[in-house]
């Protein structure tokens, strides 16, 4: 367990697992960690540069013409778009890639600061931009409309340099009930220079992305200034994913899952009970041999020639002590942190990679994978509560630092129809008591939007602080409403997807600015990256049961009920407007009148009848 | 009936009697009031005593209440419950304020018994009005209905409303127009729909002026009425509009109620019609709606002119059926008013069957409610069933009630019809 400030050791090395210069039009990476439990990180990163002044005369070189347009049209100064699938084993995997900077929330999330004088115009534009976006994507991006949209307050800040715009707007709109798939990856690649015909790019394919335990496809638009130079437009893109070894291998040797036969189970054999009839399923950190395309399903072809070649474009982060087998002509560098190890690969050949099983005689777990990091913070939500009328959040925050307390903002944005009671939001520390002492002390600052029927949903952005290895949890109430019945999606009893909570973890040199009374409107005012957070995390997202109406009903309920008051009102009516008689008073009425009435006319025709 | 006298003794005694009861509820069974608010027989989205906390959180942490979708009560709500000391850590205040208003309320409906407007109003005199219940009767049934008291533990905001119409009520049957005006105001401030009651209310104050101050002209007479129920209003609009700063608030109250765009259910008639409504004609029958609870006040004051407390009677158990979110407070201020008509209760011809029925809905309808919402073996027709039985129930007590009243006032015509078997022609 390393506490934070031990992660910047990395910069005072020459390092070539870290991401490159700047200044570079166009740079790709493919960052490779094995993780435990047989689970392997492949992490691609795509960066194109473009100067301002190109980008403005319509130059877009590396940069997306079809991107570019879009962000000119709507006035973005800084996008950020996020596809989504899977959820991320922080218990097993460790802290997430690039510190989750790059990931979303189950589903699409979408946030851009718009340039724009007053809200209305804003809104205008992100109309617009989601739009475009939906068009450029094939993602229901177009569904982001008011009662998806929010502007956060604390939660996010710039990445970019802004320091020249001062009317900028910060939007966020997400849709988890989005399925990402291969229609989204398509256009995804298409953005690229190499469009996935050569380089790292190669390597995605849509059947081992979307069959991944986690992923997450991003892209990134910021202006970036560097002094002395002219401010460039930086699109990045990313996609972190991690792979099930044993599931990706499957295809190729065993297409009908099928378990194997007893004698080659992976057993823990230094359990006292194992024996020829018991097995405990062994940790598959020992299962860690590989090669690209058993993973990937091909091997990698060639580089992307519009890369800087002296850049290797593929790094493995292994321990040293392991032996990695590569195709002929690929220069292995190996890093000075004993971890990492590059390669440069010639710009026409496949390249294949293969990790055999690591040295039995070690000790697996030290030698195989390099250990993942502890994250900032762990945090898990859940629904609490049982039936269709009301419910409860409650989300477990665990601070795994023994000395240090974790400052954050947990953002929730939540739809319309969970009506959330912000009076019984509470924090405690488990194994404290429930008392109105703990939440003050936890909880530091609210910002508060509530929801609107059918207009927006619900903005809640709560900093508060976990002191150190504690688990807090914080709870609050909600209740379910019940909507129209065309406000139901057709798979109404699957219930509503409710989007992840964004946790952003304030960086503690910063933080004691902030104490100062800076507040957030100065972001980007110094320096290139703003207020840049120190961690950030999605919980996953959950799905709420609301109660339903019988839909088969309408023309139904509408005869009775409008029965049940044509029963009153013609009651009332009735009896108002109709004059009190004795019985045998008035004149007659009823079947007898009517009958006799009926036999007059029939005698009348028979008497006709017998005169003709 | 009860022909006891009542002594200042017994009087106390109910009084104390009925906070006793509540009192001890909450103190012996802590969880049963959060129970009960959470009903939704009990709390609708315009009374709910959680929505009032939430409002009230919001407002103490300078948030709009309004600026959302879960609070829709009368703004003036908000100062008075910040009065109080905190819920959470002293609940007891806060039932002692709900406990005092069914106290109120019970007083004045004694007041309204003792007047005998039930039975001789200043232009009809039944002939069977001897025959009625003490208000010491009437006032006990009314505090120790079962309806009443789960109302008042749930601490549902329909109780203050239901204090101010019985008051209104009381001032005028004793004499005082303004008083019952200004109490009306209050009513209609806080839920709208009384303000309805204006018609009746102001014939039942004309007809019992005090003689010594009393004004001749029945225009004039409604003409003052009408102002002083609009200059009242006013104020509390214009106060509401201090403690809010803005005008949101009328949106967010009464236009909710107008256009019923929270569709929690509740024991009326429009939620699942709303849900199941068409979009195109939502609009159409929200209008047809509101126009037939409103086509009631005229006919009712119109034909039983010579009653006007029958009317203020009928139409609010009108109202505990058809307005837009009902509660069980509404049916226990009308089954408070319907035993003031003791006397023509044997002129009623349904009365088994309008208990069996009643007694039906009340027992079936939580059950119902929870195999659609908790056991799932049930779906939303269940409980839609059981609110048009219960419509149906109160609408037939209501309709009888009406023919008894009727009856009763054809009688002084042809006293000879007596227990004589009648139709209507």
């Amino acid at each position: 367990m390393r506490p934070w400030p031990d992660r910047r050791d990395g910069e005072r090395w020459v390092n070539f697992c870290r991401s490159f210069a700047l200044a570079a039009d166009y740079y790709e990476r493919l960052n490779l960690r094995p993780l435990p439990l047989s689970a392997l990180l492949a992490s691609f990163n795509f960066r194109s540069n473009t100067t301002v002044s190109e980008f403005e005369k319509g130059n877009f070189r590396f940069f997306p013409r079809s991107l570019g347009q879009i962000l000119q049209h709507a006035g973005t100064r800084e996008l950020h778009l996020r596809f989504s699938l899977g959820r991320w084993d922080a218990e097993s995997w460790g802290a997430r890639p690039w510190n989750g900077a790059r990931e979303g929330g189950t589903g699409v999330e979408l946030w851009a600061w718009l340039e724009a004088d007053t809200d209305e115009e804003a809104d205008h534009k992100w109309l617009i931009l989601t739009n475009a976006l939906s068009g450029l994507f094939c993602a229901s991006l177009n569904f982001i409309d008011g009662t998806r949209t929010t502007r956060p307050v604390m939660s996010f800040q710039p990445q970019g340099d802004h320091s020249t715009v001062t009317n900028m707007h910060l939007l966020y709109g997400v849709l988890p009930h989005e399925v990402v798939c291969t229609e989204n990856l398509t256009p995804f690649l298409k953005l690229l220079p190499c469009k996935g015909k050569a380089g790292i790019a190669s390597l995605l394919d849509g059947h081992k992305l979307f069959d991944a335990s986690w992923q997450t496809m991003a892209i990134d638009v910021r202006p970036i200034c560097s002094p002395g130079q002219e401010c460039v437009l930086q699109i990045e893109q990313t996609i972190d994913m991690v792979l099930d070894i044993d599931r990706s291998k499957r295809p190729r040797d065993n297409p009908i899952p099928r378990s194997p036969p007893a004698d080659q189970l992976p057993c823990d054999t230094s359990k006292p009970y194992h024996s020829h009839d018991a097995c405990f399923p062994a940790d598959h950190t020992a299962n860690q041999d590989w090669s690209l395309s058993q993973i990937f399903g091909k091997p990698m072809r060639g580089t992307c020639p519009l890369t800087d070649s002296s850049i290797p474009p593929v790094c493995l982060h292994v321990p040293d002590s392991r032996d990695v087998f590569v195709s002929e002509g690929v220069h292995e560098k190996k890093n000075s942190d004993q971890v990492c190890r590059c390669y440069e690969i010639p710009p026409s050949a496949d390249f294949e990679m293969a990790l055999p099983k690591p040295d039995d005689s070690a000790d697996p777990t030290t030698t195989a994978i390099v250990n993942p990091e502890t994250p900032l913070l762990y945090a898990e939500r859940s629904f609490t509560g049982h039936g269709q009328e009301r419910g409860g959040v409650q989300t477990i925050l665990r601070n795994p630092s023994p000395d240090t307390d974790v400052e954050f903002v947990y953002m929730e944005t939540l739809p319309w129809f969970m009506r959330i009671y912000l009076h019984t939001l509470e924090a405690r520390v488990a194994g404290g008591s429930r008392t109105n002492n703990s939440t003050t002390k936890l909880i530091q600052q609210v910002y508060y939007r509530p929801a609107v029927d059918r207009a927006r949903g619900t903005q809640l952005e709560v900093r508060m602080r976990v002191p150190p290895a504690s688990t807090v949890f914080l709870t609050y109430d909600f209740e379910k409403s019940i909507l129209r019945y065309t406000e139901y999606p057709p798979d109404a009893n699957r219930g509503f997807d409710v989007a992840a909570a964004v946790i952003t973890v304030i960086n503690p040199l910063q933080r004691s600015n902030t104490e100062e009374g800076e507040d957030g409107t100065a972001a980007g005012g110094s320096g290139s990256s703003g207020r840049v957070a120190a961690y950030t995390l999605r919980t996953t997202s959950l799905l709420c049961s609301l109660p339903t109406p019988d839909f088969s009903m309408p023309y139904n309920v509408i005869i009775f009920t409008s029965t049940a008051i044509a029963l009153a009102f013609g009651g009332v009516f009735n009896i108002l407007v109709r004059r009190f008689v004795a019985a045998d008073e008035g004149p007659e009425a009823g079947l007898a009148i009517v009958l006799e009435r009926v036999k007059g006319k029939l005698a009348g025709l028979v008497k006709k009848g017998v005169s003709m | 009936m009860d022909g006891a006298k009542v002594t200042p003794g017994r009087t106390a005694g109910l009084y104390a009697g009925a906070a006793v009861l509540r009192l001890a509820i909450c103190t012996l069974l802590p969880q049963l009031p959060d129970l009960l608010t959470g009903r939704v027989e009990i709390s609708t989205p315009v009374t709910s005593f959680k929505r009032l906390q939430e409002g009230l959180f919001l407002y103490n942490h300078n948030v709009s209440p309004y600026d959302g979708g879960v609070y829709h009560q009368a703004p003036l709500f908000l100062p008075l419950f910040s009065l109080l000391p905190d819920f959470s850590s002293l609940p007891i205040f806060t039932y002692l304020l709900y406990i005092a208003a069914d106290l109120l309320s019970a007083r004045a409906l004694w007041r309204i018994v003792d007047s005998g407007e039930a039975g001789s109003s200043a232009l009809f005199t039944s002939p069977r009005r001897e025959k009625r219940w003490s208000g010491f009767t009437i006032a006990a049934l009314f505090l120790f209905n079962p309806f009443t008291v789960a109302t008042c533990l749930g601490r549902s905001t329909s109780v203050f409303t239901t204090c101010a119409i019985l008051h209104a009520i009381a001032k005028a049957v004793s004499g005082a127009p303004f008083g019952a005006m200004v109490a009306l105001s209050f009513a209609s401030y806080l839920s709208m729909y009384p303000l309805l009651l204006l018609p009746p209310l102001v014939l039942l104050s004309y007809d019992r002026q005090r003689p010594e101050r009393a004004t001749k002209s029945a225009l004039k007479f409604a003409a003052t009425c009408v102002f002083v129920v609009a200059g009242v209003l006013a104020v509390l609009f214009q106060m509401s509009y201090l403690v809010t700063g803005s005008w949101e608030f009328l949106p967010s109250t009464y236009g909710v109620q107008l256009t019923l765009s929270d569709l929690t259910p509740n024991v009326g008639l429009w939620w699942y019609f709303f849900v199941e409504m068409f979009d195109s004609f939502r609009s159409f029958f929200l209008a047809v709606f509101w126009l037939h609870l409103a086509s009631y006040v005229g006919g009712l004051t119109i034909r039983i002119r010579r009653q006007p407390l029958v009317v203020l009677t009928l139409l609010l158990g009108i109202f505990g059926i058809f307005k837009p979110y009902p509660s069980i407070s509404d049916t226990s201020l009308f089954l408070a008013l319907v035993p003031l008509y003791r006397h023509v209760f044997p002129l009623m011809r349904y009365t088994f069957v309008i208990a069996a029925v009643i007694l039906y809905a009340t027992f079936l309808g939580p059950a119902f409610y929870h195999l659609w919402i908790y056991a799932g073996s049930g779906n939303a027709n269940f409980f839609y069933a059981i609110t048009l039985v219960w419509g149906l129930g109160q609408s037939l007590l209501v309709c009888d009630l009406m023919f008894a009243v009727l009856r009763d006032e054809w009688e002084v015509e042809r006293p000879e019809m007596v227990g004589k078997e009648i139709r209507q022609i």
